[in-house]
C-alpha cells in the first residue's frame, strides 16, 4: 500500500483540475462537495499507510515517480518519501483539511465565486502534500513555492478590496525572502553535499564534525526560509494581514498547516540542527521573542481574527524554541495540538462572524452565549487547550515545551512562562467579551443572529474532541505512562537532546502553570465580565504603551519607512533616471540606427541585372582576396 | 531510386493530362504519388545503394532530404490547389512543378559533379519558367528573365569550378575527388583552389547568400506567392542539402582554406537579409529577405561541419521550411499584389482569431523562439558553431536574431491593432490553408517538443 502513496497527493489535484475545469458550471454543494471527497479520499490513505508505517520495524519508504531534472551531474528525481515524520504530517494535513473543506460548505454558501474557492483549496492540499512528502529538497521546494502560491490566491480571494490584494501581495513578498534564504540553502546544500535527496545529504552530515562552519550556513538559510513560511521575526508582519481570505482559508493555510510547513522543514533537517548548535540557539532565541512580542500585540488586538492571528504567530515562536532546544519530537508534537484547536478557534471565530453578518470586531460582539450555543462550547474548549488547561491538548504540548525549556534554560523559562500567561489573558479577553456580557452590536445584527449550519458545527464539534484528547498521545514522564508520541517519532531524531526535569522539578511546573491559568481566568472574568471594562472604542483615549501595543510596536510603519520607502524611491531613480534616461536611449538608438542602415542599404537594390551581376563581381573579387589572405 | 522514377513518370504524366484529357485526375494523382514516394524513401532506409556507376548514391542522409522535399512538396500542395484549377496552363505547371521535385532529388543525391550539374539544371531551367508563369504580370516577366539571366552567370561559375577540379583529379565522382584531396593534399595546385572557389561562387548564388543575394528579392517578389513559397522552402532545401553534401564529402579536408571565408559569407549573409527585412513594408518582400537571412544561418552548419551538422541542417532547414510555409499560405491568402502590404493584416487577430493564431505560431517558429522548432533549430546549429571554434559567428548570429525578431513580431503586433478605413482586405483563408496553417502549427510544436528525432536521424 505504501508504494500506493502517489494517490494521496494526486486526488486533490484531480479534485482542483476538475472543479477549475467545470468553474462556473458546478452548483456550491457540488463543488464542495468534489473538494471535500477527494481530500477525504487522500486521508484514507493517509490513513491505511499510517496503520503500516506504525507496525513495529518498517523502514522509511522511497517512491520514485519520475525522473524530473537530469542535466549533467544534476539528477534529481522526483521522488516521495514515507517515513514516521511525513506520516503524521499527511494525517494531520488531510484530516484537519477535510474538515475545513466541510466547514468551507456552509461558509461559503453564499459565494458566488465558489468553484474557484474550492479549486483553490484543492491545489492548497496538493502542494502542501507535496511539500511533506518529497523525499528530497527539490521536490519540498516545489511543494513550498506551490504553497505560496496558493495562499497569495486565496487571501486575495475578494480579489475586489485594494486591501485585500495589498495583504495578498505582502504575504507573498515576505513568503519570497524567506524563499531566498530557502533556496541559497539548497544551494548551498548541493555543494557541500553534492546531492538534495534527504537520504544521501544526512548520511553525509553525519561524518561532519560539530559546529561546522558550512552546515551552521546551510541551518541558518535554511531557518530564513522558516521565518518567512513560520511567520517569525522579522518576517511575520504578514500573517495578521493575511486575516484578509475567507476564515476557512486562515484556519487551513495560516494556522493549522502552512505556516508549520518551517517547523517541519527544521524537524526534517534535524540532523543538520543537531550538527550546528550556534544555528539552534539563534532559533531558539528568535522563536522565544516572537512568542513573547507577538502575544503582546495580541493584549490589544480588537478584530477576533487578528488576535488569532497574533496568537498564531505567537504559538510557532513556542514550537521553535522546542526546536531550538533540540526538543524536536516536542515541537511536532505542538505542531499537531495547535493544528486541532487552532483550526478549532479560526472555525469558531468564522462560525461567529457568520451568525454576526461579517462583523469582525469584538467590541460590537458580547452575549452571543446563547444564540450560539455549539459555537461557545467548542470556541471554550478551544481556548482551553490553547491557554494550556488541564486536560485539554494545549496543556500536555505546552507544558512539554515549558519543561524542556527549563532543563535548557530557566532564563528562556521565565520568558515563557510569561508568555503563555499573556497567552490565557488575550484569549480569555476574546473570550469573555464575544461570548459574555450583553449584546453591543447593531439591532440589525442581532435579530439576524443564528446557529451556523450543521456542516459548519459538526467540524467544530470533531476539532472539539480532538483538542480534548489528542493531548493524551503524549502523556508527561511524571505520570509513568508511555509517551506515544514520542515513541513513535524517535527513529525519524538523529540525536536525542538530554532534556529531562526532575520529576518535583516537573510537577512544579505543571502546577505553577496551571495555576497561573486558573488566577487569570478569574481575573480576566472579574474584568471583562462582572466589571464590564471595554476596550476603548475611540483609539486616541490610548495611552502610552497600551498605544504602542495597539499599533503593533509600530512595525509596519518602520518597515515602510526603513525598507519599502528607499526601495520604492531607488526603483523610482532606476526608472526615471536609469531605464528612461539611458536604458532606453540605448534600445531605440539601436532600433534607429538599425532603420538607417536598412534604409541606406536598400538603394542597392535598383532592379537592374547590370548592378547586380557588378556586385557579384565585387563579391567574387573579395571572396578571392579574403581565400588569398589564408 | 524507385522514388525519383516515380516523380519523374509522375512529371510526365502531368504533361499528358492535358492532351489525353485527365486534367481533372490530376492532383489526386499526383497527391497519391507524392505520398506513394515517402514510402518508397521510407523503405530505402538504412540500404544506401549507389546507382548507375556511382552516378546517385542513396545513403541516409539523401533519403532524409529528399523524403522531407517530397513531404514539403506535398504540404504546398494543399495550399496551391487552386493554382492548379483557376489558370488556364495547369497541366504545365504541374509537370514543371514534379520536374523541379526530380531536379532537387538529383541534387540531393549526386555521387557525382556530373549528376549535380544535371540535377541543378533541371530544378533552375523548370523555376525560370515558373517564375515568369504569370504571363500577364510584367513582374512576373522581369523576374523569370531576371532570374535566367543571373542563374546562367552563377551557373557558368559553378561549371568552370567542375572543369578545373576535374583538371585536377581526373574525376567526377565525389569519393575519387575526396581521395585525390587528401592523397594531395601537401602539394595542391593553384587551380584547385579556384576550381573550389568558383563552385563555392555558383552555390553560394543558389542558396542566395551575400554578396550573390541580389536577385532574390526581385525573383520572390516578382513570381507568383505559390512559386516563391516553393522556391524559399523546397528549392532552398535541396540547394543546401548539394551544398553541404559537395563540401562535407570531397571539400571536408581543405576547411580550414575556405572556413574563414565561408564564416564571413555566412555573417554577411544574415546580418544583410535581416537588417533590410526591418524596413520592408510588404510582406512578401520581407519574406524574401528573411529567406536570405535564413540561408545565412544554414551556412553556418557548413561552417562547422562536425559530426552533429549534418543532423543541424536537416532540423534547421525542415524547420524554417515548414515555417515558412505557413507565413506563406497567409500572404497567398492575402490575394492580389497590392494588398501584400504586412498593415493590412491589422485586426486579423479579431476576426480570425484562428488563424492569426496559428500565423503566429509560424512566425514565432521563423524568429526562434522556444518551445517552436526554429529555437532548437537554431540551438543546435549554434551549438556545432561553438564547438568548431566560431564563437564570433555565434555572436553575430545572435544578434542579428535580434534583429529578426525585430520584423517577425511586427507582423504579431500588427495583427493586434485594430483595423483602419483605409486597409485592404484580410486574408480569405480557405480550406486548404487552414489545414496546411494547422499542419504547419502543429508540427513546428512537434519538432519543437522533440527536437532530437529530426536531429538524431543524421
Amino acid at each position: 500500500m505504501i508504494q500506493l502513496a502517489w494517490l494521496i497527493p494526486l486526488f486533490p489535484l484531480l479534485g482542483f483540475l476538475v472543479i477549475g475545469m467545470l468553474n462556473k458550471r458546478l452548483p456550491v454543494s457540488l463543488s464542495g462537495a468534489i473538494a471535500s471527497l477527494s481530500v477525504f479520499l487522500s486521508f484514507v490513505v493517509s490513513v491505511i499507510i499510517f496503520n503500516e508505517i506504525h507496525q513495529v520495524g518498517s523502514v522509511p519508504e522511497r517512491i520514485l515517480m519520475f525522473d524530473w531534472i537530469n542535466v549533467g551531474d544534476l539528477n534529481i528525481p522526483f521522488s516521495f518519501l514515507i517515513d514516521r515524520l511525513s506520516v503524521i504530517m499527511l494525517l494531520v494535513i488531510t484530516g484537519v483539511g477535510f474538515l475545513i473543506h466541510v466547514y468551507s460548505i456552509g461558509y461559503m454558501q453564499h459565494e458566488q465565486d465558489h468553484s474557484r474557492f474550492f479549486s483553490y483549496l484543492n491545489l492548497f492540499i496538493f502542494f502542501m502534500l507535496l511539500l511533506v512528502l518529497g523525499a528530497n529538497y527539490i521536490v519540498m521546494f516545489a511543494g513550498w513555492e506551490g504553497v505560496g502560491l496558493c495562499s497569495y490566491l486565496l487571501i486575495g480571494f475578494w480579489f475586489k478590496y485594494t486591501e485585500y490584494n495589498n495583504a495578498a501581495k505582502k504575504a507573498f513578498i515576505m513568503n519570497r525572502i524567506g524563499d531566498l534564504g530557502f533556496l541559497l540553502g539548497i544551494f548551498l546544500i548541493y555543494t557541500t553535499f553534492g546531492s538534495v535527496s534527504y537520504q544521501e545529504v544526512f548520511n553525509a552530515a553525519k561524518g561532519f564534525p560539530d559546529g561546522d562552519a558550512a552546515i551552521t550556513a546551510i541551518t541558518l538559510l535554511l531557518f530564513v526560509g522558516a521565518m518567512g513560511k513560520s511567520a517569525q521575526i522579522p518576517l511575520y508582519t504578514w500573517l495578521p494581514d493575511a486575516m484578509a481570505g475567507p476564515t476557512p482559508v486562515s484556519a487551513l493555510i495560516h494556522a493549522a498547516t502552512m505556516v508549520t510547513a518551517g517547523i517541519y522543514m527544521v524537524i526534517r533537517s534535524n540532523v543538520l540542527y543537531t550538527l550546528a548548535p550556534y544555528s539552534s540557539e539563534i532559533v531558539a532565541i528568535v522563536g522565544l521573542v516572537t512568542a513573547v512580542f507577538a502575544a503582546t500585540i495580541g493584549l490589544k488586538q480588537n478584530d477576533i481574527k487578528k488576535v488569532l492571528a497574533y496568537s498564531t504567530v505567537s504559538q510557532l515562536g513556542y514550537m521553535f524554541v522546542a526546536l531550538g532546544v533540540g526538543a524536536y519530537d516536542t515541537a511536532l508534537f505542538h505542531v499537531v495540538m495547535h493544528a486541532f484547536f487552532k483550526a478549532l478557534l479560526f472555525l469558531g471565530a468564522g462560525s461567529v462572524i457568520h451568525a454576526m453578518s461579517g462583523e469582525q470586531d469584538i467590541r460590537y460582539m458580547g452575549g452571543l452565549k446563547k444564540k450560539l450555543p455549539i459555537t461557545h462550547i467548542t470556541f471554550l474548549i478551544g481556548t482551553l487547550a490553547i491557554a494550556g488547561v488541564f486536560p485539554f491538548a494545549g496543556f500536555f504540548s505546552k507544558d512539554e515545551i515549558l519543561s524542556k525549556v527549563y532543563a535548557f534554560s530557566p532564563f528562556m523559562f521565565v520568558v515563557l512562562m510569561f508568555t503563555s500567561a499573556l497567552t490565557a489573558i488575550y484569549m480569555f479577553r476574546l473570550y469573555w467579551l464575544t461570548f459574555y456580557g450583553s449584546f453591543r452590536g447593531t439591532e440589525q445584527q442581532r435579530t439576524h443572529l443564528h446557529e451556523s449550519p450543521s456542516s459548519m458545527t459538526m467540524p467544530l464539534i470533531i476539532l472539539a474532541l480532538l483538542s480534548t484528547i489528542g493531548g493524551f498521545l503524549g502523556m508527561p514522564e511524571v505520570f509513568h505512562v508511555p509517551h506515544y508520541f514520542s515513541e513513535f517519532l524517535s527513529s525519524i531524531i538523529y540525536r536525542k537532546a538530554e532534556l529531562t526535569l526532575p520529576e518535583s522539578s516537573e510537577l512544579m511546573v505543571m502546577g505553577g502553570s496551571l495555576t497561573m491559568v486558573v488566577l487569570i481566568i478569574i481575573m480576566t472574568y472579574n474584568h471583562y465580565v462582572k466589571k464590564a471594562v471595554m476596550p476603548e472604542t475611540n483609539e486616541g483615549e490610548l495611552r502610552g504603551f497600551q498605544k504602542v501595543l495597539s499599533h503593533k510596536y509600530y512595525i509596519d510603519e518602520i518597515y515602510s519607512a526603513l525598507i519599502t520607502k528607499p526601495i520604492d524611491w531607488l526603483a523610482s531613480f532606476s526608472y526615471k533616471r536609469i531605464e528612461l534616461g539611458v536604458i532606453d536611449r540605448i534600445v531605440n538608438g539601436s532600433g534607429y540606427i538599425l532603420n538607417g542602415i536598412s534604409s541606406l542599404l536598400r538603394y542597392v537594390q535598383t532592379g537592374s541585372i547590370g548592378t547586380y551581376v557588378f556586385g557579384m563581381v565585387i563579391g567574387i573579387i573579395l571572396l578571392v582576396a579574403l581565400t588569398m589572405i589564408h | 531510386m524507385n522514388a525519383l522514377i516515380v516523380i519523374a513518370c509522375l512529371g510526365i504524366a502531368a504533361m499528358m493530362s492535358e492532351v489525353l484529357g485527365f486534367k481533372k485526375l490530376l492532383l489526386p494523382l499526383v497527391a497519391i504519388g507524392l505520398i506513394s514516394v515517402v514510402g518508397l524513401f521510407v523503405m530505402d532506409w538504412n540500404t544506401s545503394i549507389r546507382y548507375y556507376h556511382d552516378m546517385l548514391y542513396f545513403d541516409n542522409y539523401a533519403i532524409a532530404f529528399s523524403a522531407m522535399v517530397t513531404v514539403l512538396t506535398a504540404l504546398w500542395l494543399i495550399m496551391s490547389k487552386e493554382y492548379f484549377i483557376s489558370t488556364t496552363s495547369k497541366a504545365e505547371h504541374a509537370a514543371l512543378i514534379l520536374f523541379c521535385l526530380t531536379g532537387a532529388i538529383v541534387m540531393i543525391s549526386y555521387s557525382d559533379l556530373s549528376m549535380l550539374f544535371i540535377g541543378i539544371e533541371i530544378l533552375s531551367i523548370s523555376l525560370y519558367v515558373l517564375a515568369a508563369s504569370n504571363k500577364h504580370d510584367l513582374r512576373s516577366n522581369e523576374a523569370g528573365l531576371k532570374y535566367f539571366l543571373m542563374g546562367a552567370f552563377a551557373t557558368g561559375f559553378l561549371l568552370f569550378g567542375i572543369t578545373l577540379i576535374y583538371g585536377a583529379s581526373g574525376s567526377f565522382n565525389l569519393q575519387e575527388i575526396a581521395n585525390y584531396l587528401s592523397k594531395n593534399s601537401e602539394h595542391l595546385p593553384m587551380f584547385v583552389y579556384a576550381g573550389v572557389l568558383l563552385m563555392l561562387v555558383g552555390l553560394l548564388f543558389k542558396v542566395s547568400a551575400a554578396p550573390f543575394h541580389f536577385w532574390a528579392p526581385d525573383v520572390y517578389e516578382g513570381s507568383p506567392t505559390l512559386v516563391t513559397a516553393f522556391m524559399s522552402t523546397i528549392v532552398k532545401t535541396a540547394a543546401f542539402a548539394a551544398f553541404y553534401r559537395l563540401f562535407a564529402t570531397c571539400f571536408s579536408d581543405l576547411s580550414g582554406w575556405w572556413g574563414e571565408t565561408l564564416a564571413i559569407v555566412a555573417a554577411l549573409t544574415m546580418l544583410v537579409g535581416n537588417v533590410l527585412a526591418v524596413m520592408q513594408q510588404n510582406f512578401k518582400r520581407m519574406l524574401a529577405y528573411s529567406s536570405i537571412a535564413h540561408a545565412g544561418y544554414m551556412l553556418m552548419a557548413i561552417v562547422a561541419m562536425n559530426h552533429i551538422s549534418a543532423g543541424a541542417i536537416f532540423l534547421y532547414t525542415s524547420a524554417y521550411s515548414i515555417a515558412s510555409l505557413g507565413a506563406f499560405a497567409c500572404l497567398h491568402a492575402l490575394g492580389a499584389n497590392d494588398n501584400e502590404k504586412i498593415i493590412n493584416l491589422r485586426g486579423f487577430i479579431a476576426k480570425q482569431p484562428f488563424n492569426a493564431g496559428l500565423l503566429c505560431l509560424a512566425m514565432l517558429s521563423l524568429a526562434g523562439i522556444p518551445p517552436l522548432a526554429g529555437f532548437f533549430a537554431k540551438y543546435y546549429l549554434f551549438y556545432g558553431v561553438i564547438q568548431s571554434g566560431y564563437l564570433w559567428l555565434v555572436l553575430v548570429a545572435v544578434l542579428s536574431s535580434l534583429i529578426g525578431v525585430y520584423y517577425y513580431f511586427r507582423v504579431i503586433y500588427t495583427m493586434f491593432l485594430p483595423r483602419e478605413e483605409e486597409d485592404g482586405v484580410l486574408p480569405k483563408i480557405s480550406g486548404g490553408h487552414k489545414i496546411l496553417l494547422t499542419i504547419v502549427a502543429i508540427l513546428s510544436l512537434l519538432m519543437g517538443i522533440f527536437p532530437g528525432i529530426l536531429q538524431g536521424i543524421l
